[in-house]
């Protein structure tokens, strides 16, 4: 089995390609100015239109200085934010994001529908710009291209993208105005409609004076130049009917011309004023979206010297933060896709981001003239809390840190940052912090760990495991348990079966034992960077002081907070997820799943480990190599998968809101079918193992979540494990 | 209004209990290995109360108190960093091993050095002995009113307005200064310290004081001084047996049950 991706394919990305054949054609245009003898095929520019040439040059003129202002009063807003280190850095890279996500559009298409319909649209808005670019050079350059074969050819592909335009503008409104579709209505804007609507009629009015253009100089003229432009054609077969007189005609072509290129104008004009300055704002954010890992936090540098800690003022935002606040079209993608918002939970992504953006436009003119004046940071200039008052705080508390709603966001906007970044105000600064979560906290500063109340030490799960080897330097690997993985009673059972796992596979490893201590992922998630940072130090030189190169964790969220921001602090080593460690050792023999596990299992892909990571195949690998289990996808999965509720800390707070997210995910899992649930994160495990049972009361064929080692730590020595579990050997036996 | 918060530094409640060991030849607890000491939780609530009377105040000061050894500088630096402005740690050996009777003096005797203390809050009672005397015989050797228990307190004019748990409900009551008041847990969560602050609190120095300063005699402290004589110290033995009642019928089981209880006195 193939695991299914969905990453966009070649294919895919070539029909993304849309400006190819665009530039394309219009390059031939210029090749044929130079090389094609003249013959009389062409058309007079500005043909009935006395004042047209004028005209557009005024419009034009005004549009671009309409477009300069609008940049430059958005711009003095961002600058109001603080520097953003680091943007210009990989450059080839951000490019290469540029082209993928701001051009060829690989977010948007990954809602088909949308896709089509925003491919139709730009590619008829750029096509058609180009095709009136041509006009222009023709009409007041001395280069004349627009004549003979490559004017056939012009009319017909500058049609053939108004016709795609208007196919376009048909989905829109089918899914505006006429299909059950929720997500662009959670925050409706009459410019929505005129945006819409204004498009259709450019297109329409368009072929309109063509059409009428056409019948009065082609269709009896030259009826085989006339078909080439097949929709000004037909829509002159139309006029025709009408039997109007000539100058009928020529006035309708008159009038529609000005209602055209006014509203043409118009429409670009809106560019400055509505959603449609995601034109430029999509790519150029698609260049500063970040190159290292999205699980990445940003470390809070000289943290002892800072003013405020975290975000609580619009203005302590990077100006990238505050630049792409401005690139939200509220299409609801990421509110769609937001497990809080699933489950009724008070969190919206989008609205998050609208928030801070109308936030940003009431005070941010304030401050810029505070600065003006003061030159101090102007902290005290706006009227309302940032946090507290435009964002809640029970907003903030729901987010997952899952990352779905950065991984949907056609225009690149990273949102888990930006909510890190209020938590951490509300934490370090304010101190405002649900007494659960603050309870983890304390246990963190006290004890080391997350899991108040434990009654198991670091060792406990060694009991009845024979000979465990303390990491001294000498193995190749450490094996990291983790808190989780040592501490709480349902995850101990995974820690031993990687650990039995890790053994069989003839690995050279060791544990840390009793000097284990939290890697402090749970301190920044929650927002508590200070804490982070002193349990991170600790930890790394403890690394270092034992030499530890290469790092085996079983769990998600160490895994990436070795990987991917121990390097923050010098802290570098090879580091794997257990899932990566066993598929590799199975397929490389050095462990072999020889007993059959007749199950139906489906797959949960944790956020840390897929959507952070990109860890999707390892897993998948290991299921299909243990005989007898059969895989069942869920409707979410891979990288749409849904948060299981626990993330970003979420593990140690109370959840408000109509339903649980662990629920939400557990019935995802029980609609596939399957007898167990396999994750590859301790607090997924807890999170179902919760879950599970309230959405499926009998415990009579209950489904049963496991971790991935413990499906293969049955399938290599035997289902062992599950003969002190009754309600599973009756799972697997079926 | 300065009021004194009594903090005392406990190994770890949370203890797994297979980490917590007693050695019977000095009938001490064996400090576990790894895991840290920390501020008993009664006497982080005290803070609050004190704090919170201190910030509806407007002014005042708060000065927490700490007999233990040196690591208890760092429950005094907790305490500090909810926001408490000094802190004082009476550290020495002669104080060790004492009774409640020999800690009171000995924070009284502090309190009194102190010179201008309006109020005293105290835990309940420390979460390691669970004794609950030391606040009262501070109260008793200051010769200062006291009110225990307290799920609640605001200054009320020139008094302090106490509520207090009681078995059955609950009673307030006004009580004069200066005055000494231990705090429950019904009164709250104690605060999570704000960044700021726990900066700050890292940068304060804390007194020390000995014996000596407080005009204390090492006789009449610590051990030497103690009444009361710790006899064994002992982790109980838990044990359980089962025994399944016969019957061939759920009422004949339920008869012979009735019999057994009986015959063993539980009913
Ligand atoms: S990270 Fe997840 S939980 Fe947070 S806003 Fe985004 S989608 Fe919602
Ligand atoms: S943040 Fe992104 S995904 Fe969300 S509404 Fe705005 S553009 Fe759409």
């Amino acid at each position: 089995m193939a695991a299914p991706r969905d990453t966009p394919n070649r294919a895919q990305r070539l029909v993304g390609g849309w400006w190819g054949p665009a530039v394309g054609m219009s390059a031939l245009g210029f090749y044929a100015t130079a090389t094609a003898p003249r013959d009389e095929a062409g058309r007079e520019i500005f043909f009935n239109v006395p004042a047209g040439p004028w005209a557009v040059y005024v419009f034009f003129a005004a549009l671009v200085g309409l477009l300069v202002w609008g940049f430059v009063r958005h711009a003095s807003l961002w600058g109001i934010g603080r520097p953003t280190p680091g943007l210009f850095r990989d450059i080839p890279q951000r490019l290469r994001n540029t082209a993928r996500l701001g051009l060829a559009q690989d977010k948007v298409r990954r809602d088909r529908y949308a896709g089509i319909m925003h491919w139709c649209i730009m590619s008829s808005i750029v096509v058609l710009t180009l095709v009136t670019a041509q006009v222009a050079i023709e009409a007041d350059t001395p280069l004349n291209f627009l004549h003979g074969d490559y004017y056939l050819f012009f009319s017909f592909y500058g049609d053939l993208f108004g016709v795609i335009g208007l196919v376009g503008v048909g989905m829109a409104l089918y899914r505006r105005y006429f299909a059950d579709f929720h997500r662009i209505r959670w925050d409706e804007r009459l410019e929505d409609h005129i945006i819409i609507v204004g498009l259709g009629l450019v297109l329409l009015t368009g072929f309109v004076v063509e059409g009428a253009r056409i019948l009065v100089t082609e269709l009896d003229a030259h009826p085989d130049w006339a078909v080439w432009s097949f929709g000004g054609f037909a829509f002159a077969k139309g006029l025709e009917i009408f039997n109007f007189a000539e100058d009928q005609v020529l006035f309708l072509h008159e009038a529609t011309w000005w209602v055209h290129v006014s509203i043409a104008f118009l429409w670009l004009g809106m560019i400055v004023f509505t959603r449609l300055d995601h034109l430029f704002f999509a790519p150029i954010n698609a260049f500063f979206l970040r190159t290292d890992s999205q699980g990445r936090l940003a470390k809070i540098e000289n943290i002892e010297e800072q003013e405020v800690f975290g975000v609580g003022y619009v203005q302590d935002f990077t100006w990238k933060q505050l630049f792409e606040l401005d690139a939200c079209v509220r299409c609801g993608r990421c509110t769609d896709v937001c497990p809080a918002n699933i489950a009724g939970q008070p969190l919206s992504p989008m609205h998050l981001i609208q928030d801070l953006k109308a936030h940003l436009a009431d005070v941010g003119p304030a401050i810029q003239q505070h600065r003006h004046e003061h030159g101090d940071a102007g902290r005290e200039v706006s009227p309302v809390a940032l946090v507290g008052e435009v964002i809640l705080d029970e907003t903030l508390w729901a987010c997952r840190t899952c990352g779905a709603c950065v991984q949907e966001c056609p225009v690149m906007i990273e949102h888990v940052p930006t909510i890190v970044d209020m938590r951490r105000f509300l934490v370090m600064n304010e101190a405002r912090i649900p007494a659960t979560a603050q309870g983890a906290l304390e246990n963190l500063e006290m004890r080391g760990h997350p899991w108040r109340g434990t009654s198991l030490e670091r060792t406990t799960w060694m009991e009845g495991l024979g000979d465990v080897p303390l990491f001294d330097g000498s193995q190749e690997y450490l094996y990291w348990v983790g808190c989780s993985g040592s501490l709480v009673e349902r995850n101990l059972p995974v820690t031993t079966a990687v650990f039995r796992l890790l053994r069989e596979s003839g690995a050279s490893f060791g544990v840390l034992g009793q000097e284990e201590t939290c890697n402090g992922d749970p301190a920044r998630r929650l927002g508590n960077e200070y804490l982070y940072q002193i349990l991170a130090q600790q930890l790394v030189e403890t690394f270092k002081a034992k030499n530890v190169q290469k790092v085996i964790t079983n769990c998600p969220h160490c895994f990436n907070t070795f990987k991917n921001e121990y390097p923050q602090f010098d802290g570098y080593f090879e580091v794997l997820h257990h899932t990566e460690f066993l598929s590799k050792a199975m397929q490389d023999g050095s462990l072999k799943a020889t007993h059959p596990i007749a199950a139906d299992v489906t797959y949960h892909d944790s956020c840390y480990l897929g959507r952070m990571n990109g860890i999707y195949d390892a897993p998948r690998q290991i299921i299909e190599m243990v005989p007898g289990a059969t895989l069942t996808e869920m409707q979410r999965t891979l990288s749409k998968g849904l948060c299981c509720g626990a993330g970003g800390g979420n593990m140690w707070q109370e959840e408000v809101g109509e339903r649980r997210v662990n629920h939400v995910r557990s019935e995802e899992a029980i609609n596939t079918g399957a007898s167990q649930l396999i994750s590859n994160c301790p607090f997924c495990i807890q999170m179902f193992e919760d879950g599970v049972p309230a959405v499926q009361p009998e415990e009579e064929g209950r489904m049963r979540p496991f971790d991935i080692a413990e499906l293969l730590e049955d399938a290599v020595f035997g289902p062992k494990a599950k003969e002190e579990t009754p309600a599973a050997a009756g799972d697997s036996s079926d | 209004m300065h009021i004194v918060v009594c903090a005392k530094q406990i190994p770890d409640p949370e203890t797994p209990p297979s980490a917590f060991k007693i050695d019977a030849a000095t009938n001490k607890v064996v400090p576990a290995q790894g895991i840290a000491p920390v501020l008993s939780q009664f006497d982080a609530i005290a803070a609050e109360a004190a704090l919170r009377i201190k910030e509806a105040g407007g002014e005042g000061k708060v000065t927490v108190i700490s007999m233990g050894a040196e690591s208890a500088q760092a429950a005094i630096k907790q305490v500090l960093a909810m926001g408490a402005d000094e802190g004082v740690l009476l550290n020495d050996p002669a104080f060790e091993d004492g009774d409640s009777h020999t800690t009171a003096k000995v924070l009284a005797s502090a309190i009194q050095k102190l010179g201008d203390v309006d109020a005293v809050f105290c835990g309940r009672q420390a979460a390691d002995w669970d004794m609950g005397q030391v606040g009262l015989l501070i109260a008793e050797i200051l010769d200062w009113p006291v009110a225990t228990i307290a799920k609640g307190a605001s200054l009320e004019g020139e008094t302090l307005s106490v509520e207090r748990v009681l078995a059955d409900g609950f009673e307030t009551v006004q009580v004069p200064f200066p005055a000494v008041v231990t705090v429950s847990n019904e009164f709250g969560e104690p605060r999570y310290p704000k960044l700021p602050q726990i900066m700050a609190a890292a940068k304060k120095t804390v007194t020390q004081m000995k014996a000596g300063d407080l005009g204390l005699d090492p006789s009449e402290v610590g051990k030497a001084g103690s009444r009361l004589q710790l006899q064994k110290l002992f982790i109980p033995e838990k044990g359980a047996q089962v025994e399944f009642i016969a019957g061939d019928t759920p009422q004949e089981q339920a008869a012979a049950l009735v019999s057994k209880l009986r015959a063993d006195k539980l009913i």
